[in-house]
């Protein structure tokens, strides 16, 4: 297996006012190509910092980030979005679909920005909208789905340029429990067909259990299990 | 990018489409502003063509001496004074390269038909003499009747005496009392391009001046026909130094009272003037459709700021910045171009209208002119306007960091 990602001495320095906010304090971390991992921790442990810098969404003040064993540190903002549109597909909490494009258009979008032709664009979308069992919604508006549904539609969109890597952030912190216990194994099935890299912030230790490996932050350090959850 | 700009293009429409009554607004204020040029210009357009037709129907070797100066012929015309004496007008005929002189006055005299009274302009013009040149190089033809003789008293009279200078229109074979004398339409004219020209009478020049007293052999105008070969500024020259010769046996002086002006500079005045009336236009609109664009800008800000989250997410999935300044941009331009539609078509609409109503009201004479330039130059202006208000707001929306605009949203 070779390494996807890789972290180096990454800080993370947010200044509110004259407060400095220390979010990532010097993490260390590699993820294999092929992995499923989870990162877990309290709030405001840093974990959606983590996952920003890995998804390339943000960039660390110090230390360095290689992706593929290519520093992406220094990247230009259009350079970091094209790879990020390449390689890496999002599910995020709060879904973050556009409300005014139908479902397939919404799976299709990210595919626009990589020039895919429309043909191809439109058939990919629908086939995976069919994986996700949401085919016979396709053509419905956004404001036509429930939670769960427009999480499935999320998921696709993930999935449309065969990224390399899969950042889900919570994806089920705004569904019940059988929906986003349903809105998993959709993720998970997925996983195991197309390959690739998947990684989940979740605070489900149940979800945890599915994992290779797990990663624990606490205070913007990489900790042990018990550290994390003060299990002393 | 290049190759996606289509797919860019189609984003932005979509956007648009469910856009709020702001962006119609928006559309608006670009449509007041190209609804402005598009219907002032093709009117002033087509008054400047009018006369441009005018002119050229005299014939680009047409020469008119008339009393004033060089400088100012239209107050010679309008305030008249002196006159071409008889020796003048031999000079004139006398000057090498002049083919024809023909001499024209005209009164404004009481005219009785049936029994209706009204003060109208009456010229007196070669119409024996002159009659080839004024069908030929003129463009003067008769509706209906015919040509007058010259032994007896008749009379053509312009267009509008079919329609209605009196009450009941005029018809070849009625008789008018011109100054106490009776005189019978032998013809009316199709138009002549000028409302004053379409309501005038004319008969032949000889018994113009018996009619008014006016002396044989002079006239306050003078219509020179030249040789076609020759530089029509060059015999307008050599008409000038005639004349002065004449000037200076009769009278000692230098000094000339005429004007002696070809159709060229006649177009050459027509056109200054028409010049910094379309100026004015173009800077009037252009300050409307700028404070358009201006509305463009303040919508489009608004619009990055609301859609921040939307932006943050479309970069998140993979939009470069140019893809998002490109889809801002598209935004902007189809605003100002959808505006541009809309007033080039309400323009042209209006210039319609006041043609239409020209054409019927014996005051206006108005013409529009619908070259496709005057419509290429509204739609392009407004694209252009659209795109440089769209582009500050644009680097804006595509200058967001993806982390923060998505951080806004939660």
């Amino acid at each position: 297996m070779s390494t996807l990602i890789k972290l180096e001495e990454v800080w993370k320095i947010y200044h509110l006012g004259k407060t400095e906010v220390n979010s990532l304090r010097g993490v260390n971390l590699e993820i294999e190509s092929g992995d499923f991992v989870t990162i877990m921790g309290p709030s405001g442990s840093g974990k959606s910092t983590l996952l920003n810098m890995i998804g390339l969404l943000d960039i660390p003040t110090k230390g360095r980030l290689l992706l593929k064993n290519k520093d992406v540190t220094k990247r230009t903002e259009s350079e970091l979005a094209q790879l990020r549109g390449k390689t890496i597909g999002f599910v995020f909490q709060e879904f973050n679909l556009l409300n005014h494009l139908r479902a397939w258009e919404n799976v299709e979008l990210p595919m626009i920005f990589q020039k895919i032709p429309q043909a191809i664009r439109r058939r990919r979308a629908m086939e995976l909208l069919a994986q996700v069992n949401m085919a016979n919604r396709a053509d419905h508006q956004l404001a036509e789905l429930s939670g769960g549904e427009r999480q499935r539609v999320a998921i696709a969109r993930a999935f449309a340029n065969n990224p390399e890597l899969v950042i889900a952030d919570e994806p089920t912190g705004n569904l019940d429990s059988v929906t986003g216990q349903k809105v998993m194994e959709i993720l998970l099935d997925f996983h195991e067909k197309m390959g690739g890299t998947l990684l989940v912030v979740t605070h489900d230790h149940n979800i945890g259990g599915y994992a290779e490996h797990q990663v624990f932050i606490k205070d913007g350090r990489i900790v042990s299990q018990d550290e994390a959850f003060g299990n002393k | 990018m290049v190759n996606n700009l289509g797919e860019y293009f189609k984003i932005a429409a979509r956007n648009l489409k469910m856009r709020s009554l702001r962006s119609w607004l928006t559309v608006l204020g670009i449509i007041i502003g190209v609804f402005l040029i598009i219907s002032l210009l093709s009117l002033s357009e087509g008054i400047k063509e009018t006369i441009n037709r005018q002119m050229m129907s005299l014939g680009g070797n047409m020469i008119f001496v008339m009393p004033g100066d060089d400088s100012n012929p239209l107050a010679g015309m309008m305030f008249g004074g002196d006159k071409l004496e008889a020796r003048d007008l031999d000079a004139i005929r006398r000057t090498e390269g002049v083919k024809t002189v023909l001499g024209a006055s005209y009164q404004s005299i009481n005219v009785r038909y049936n029994t209706e009274n009204k003060a109208l302009t009456v010229e007196g013009f070669p119409l024996v003499e002159g009659a080839d040149v004024l069908r030929k190089f003129q463009g003067w033809s008769l509706s209906s009747g015919r040509w007058p003789s010259a032994s007896r008293r008749e009379v053509v009279v312009g267009m509008q005496f079919g329609r209605d200078i009196f009450n009941a229109p005029v018809q070849p074979g009625d008789q008018l009392i011109i100054k106490g004398k009776k005189y019978t339409v032998a013809g009316i004219l199709n138009s002549l391009g000028a409302k004053d020209d379409d309501s005038a009478i004319f008969m032949d020049i000889a018994e113009f001046q018996d009619l008014t007293g006016q002396q044989r052999g002079t006239a306050q105008i003078a219509m020179v026909q030249i040789d076609e070969a020759m530089d029509p500024n060059l015999i307008a020259q050599k008409i000038k130094d005639s004349l002065r010769r004449v000037q200076r046996r009769a009278y000692g002086s230098d000094d000339l009272h005429f004007a002696v002006i070809t159709a060229e500079k006649v177009n050459d005045i027509v056109g200054g003037v028409m010049a910094v009336i379309q100026f004015a236009i173009l800077a009037f609109a252009g300050i409307a459709i700028l404070v358009g664009g201006i509305g463009i800008t303040n919508t489009m800000y608004t619009s990055v700021r609301e859609r921040t989250r939307e932006i943050g997410i479309m970069k998140a999935i993979g939009a470069t910045n140019g893809a998002i300044m490109s889809i801002f941009l598209f935004e902007a331009s189809i605003i100002g171009f959808g505006g541009g539609i809309g007033g080039t078509v309400l323009g042209l609409g209006l210039a319609a209208i006041i043609q239409a109503y020209g054409q019927v009201h014996p005051l206006f004479y108005f013409t529009a002119s619908f070259s496709p330039w005057i419509v290429i130059f509204g739609l392009g202006f407004s694209f252009l306007v659209g795109c440089l208000s769209g582009i500050l707001p644009a680097r804006q929306a595509a200058k967001l960091r993806p982390i923060e605009a998505l951080r806004k949203y939660e």
